[in-house]
Formats: C-alpha cells, sequence, structure tokens
C-alpha cells in the first residue's frame, strides 16, 4: 500500500470554513461538540432517577444552551454522530481503517485518565477546541483568543512531561 | 555499527516519533535504528521528519498496515 497523502491544510481550511458558515446559518449555533456530552450526561442520570442534578449544572455549564434549545441539542448530537460515521467512511475509502489493539496497561490507565482530564477540562472550560476556540475566534470573541494562549502552553507541558517522563 | 530496535506497534501518533526522535539523540553515527508502527500517521511523519533530519532512511510494509522503518543517523 502507498501512504496516502493528506489533504493540504489550505484546502482543510476553506472547507472547514463554510462547513461551519453553512451551519450557524441552518441551526443557529456554530459548531461545538461537548457541549452536547452533558445533556447526555444529564439524560442518563435523570433516567437513573437522579432528577435533582439537571439545573444547576445546565446553567453553569450548558455554555448558553438549555433544555429549551431541544433543536439545537438534537441538531449537535446528530452532527457528533456524523463526525464518527464520517471518519469512518473517510477512512475506509483511503483503505486506512484498521482495528488497533491495547498495547499493555500503561497505555490503558493513561488513555482513560487523559480521557477523563480531556472532557472534565473541556466542560469546566466551557468549551473543547471546537466551541471554545475554533469556533469562538470567527465570531470575534476574545475568549478564544485567551482559550489559544492557554492550549498553547498546555500542549508545550504536555509534550515536555510526554517527553521526558512517559515514553 | 551497531543496530536498535524500537517497537512501537500499537501507539499513537506523535509518540512513535518522540521515541525515534529520543533514542537517535543517544545513538552514534552510522548506527541503525529499525522501528516497527502500524500506524498509518505515524508511518508518514517519521519519514517526514527523518528526511528533514539528513538520516538514511527506507521503510517496508511487511504486514498490511504494519510497517519496518530502517534509519541511519547519519547527522
Amino acid at each position: 500500500m502507498k501512504i496516502n497523502k493528506s489533504w493540504p491544510y489550505w484546502l482543510g481550511m476553506v472547507l472547514l470554513a463554510v462547513i461551519n458558515i453553512a451551519l450557524l446559518a441552518f441551526i443557529g449555533s456554530p459548531w461545538q461538540i461537548t457541549s452536547v456530552f452533558l445533556y447526555w450526561g444529564i439524560f442518563v442520570l435523570n433516567s437513573l432517577g437522579f432528577e435533582s442534578l439537571g439545573e444547576s449544572y445546565t446553567i453553569y455549564y450548558g455554555n448558553g444552551l438549555s433544555f429549551e434549545d431541544a433543536e439545537i441539542i438534537y441538531y449537535l448530537t446528530i452532527l457528533n454522530i456524523g463526525i464518527i460515521a464520517g471518519s469512518l467512511l473517510s477512512a475506509l475509502l483511503s483503505s486506512e481503517f484498521k482495528v488497533k489493539k491495547i498495547k499493555n496497561k500503561k497505555q490503558l490507565v493513561l488513555g482513560i485518565f487523559g480521557g477523563v482530564l480531556m472532557g472534565f477540562g473541556a466542560r469546566i472550560a466551557l468549551g473543547c477546541t471546537i466551541g471554545g476556540y475554533f469556533s469562538a475566534i470567527p465570531s470575534f470573541s476574545l475568549h478564544g483568543w485567551v482559550f489559544a494562549i492557554f492550549m498553547f502552553l498546555g500542549v508545550l507541558i504536555g509534550c515536555k512531561i510526554l517527553y521526558k517522563d512517559l515514553i | 555499527m551497531a543496530e536498535f530496535k524500537l517497537d512501537c506497534m500499537h501507539e499513537v501518533c506523535p509518540i512513535p516519533l518522540l521515541k525515534a526522535a529520543k533514542k537517535l539523540k543517544v545513538m552514534e553515527f552510522g548506527d541503525v535504528l529499525i522501528m516497527k508502527t502500524d500506524h498509518n500517521c505515524s508511518i508518514a511523519n517519521v519519514i517526514e521528519w527523518v528526511d528533514k533530519q539528513g538520516h538514511a532512511m527506507d521503510y517496508v510494509e511487511v504486514d498490511q498496515g504494519e510497517w519496518e522503518i530502517y534509519i541511519e543517523k547519519l547527522k
């Protein structure tokens, strides 16, 4: 198999911009991924009988969404499923799909730990790299730039730790 | 001229690249590093990085989606 070349950055940039504009025009919200996780979590907890966990969480962590915005939550859910389906399709089309094994316990523990930190961080920051950064800067919002500075610092520190201690 | 092995199977980007960079640092000129990876993004970025660094390099797909990369440290 030859090694597939990825698309050039400028093409990805143009496509992302056009699709995000279309999304904003269509559902009234720019692209965001993790806000809707909160509603899935609350839905699961409420279904299990933890009624009181809804309101206070969404007021602070809902990032401007509330249960009245059911339509946007619905679209964002479809969008998240679409990301997974689209990635799968793209991997299959370039014959790059592969079921990866877990190497060892360390990799498993680091993966779970990292995943929890990412999910928790995205919520207390009111957005992940998509909602808090990618969609914020074209909205002329200052918080996107603040996010950028601290994301850069975080990546720098993360790389140092990864390089020195974890590999 | 020594030979070093690096098992990067089942490891995700950018760990294989960082491991290779770390290993090459302690190797002598003319030493050969053989690394194995099954991550298609790693095979692309490792060979690009090695090329930029000016080392000699070759790779072969040993199984479907599994590669062996041979790097000779020249600089």
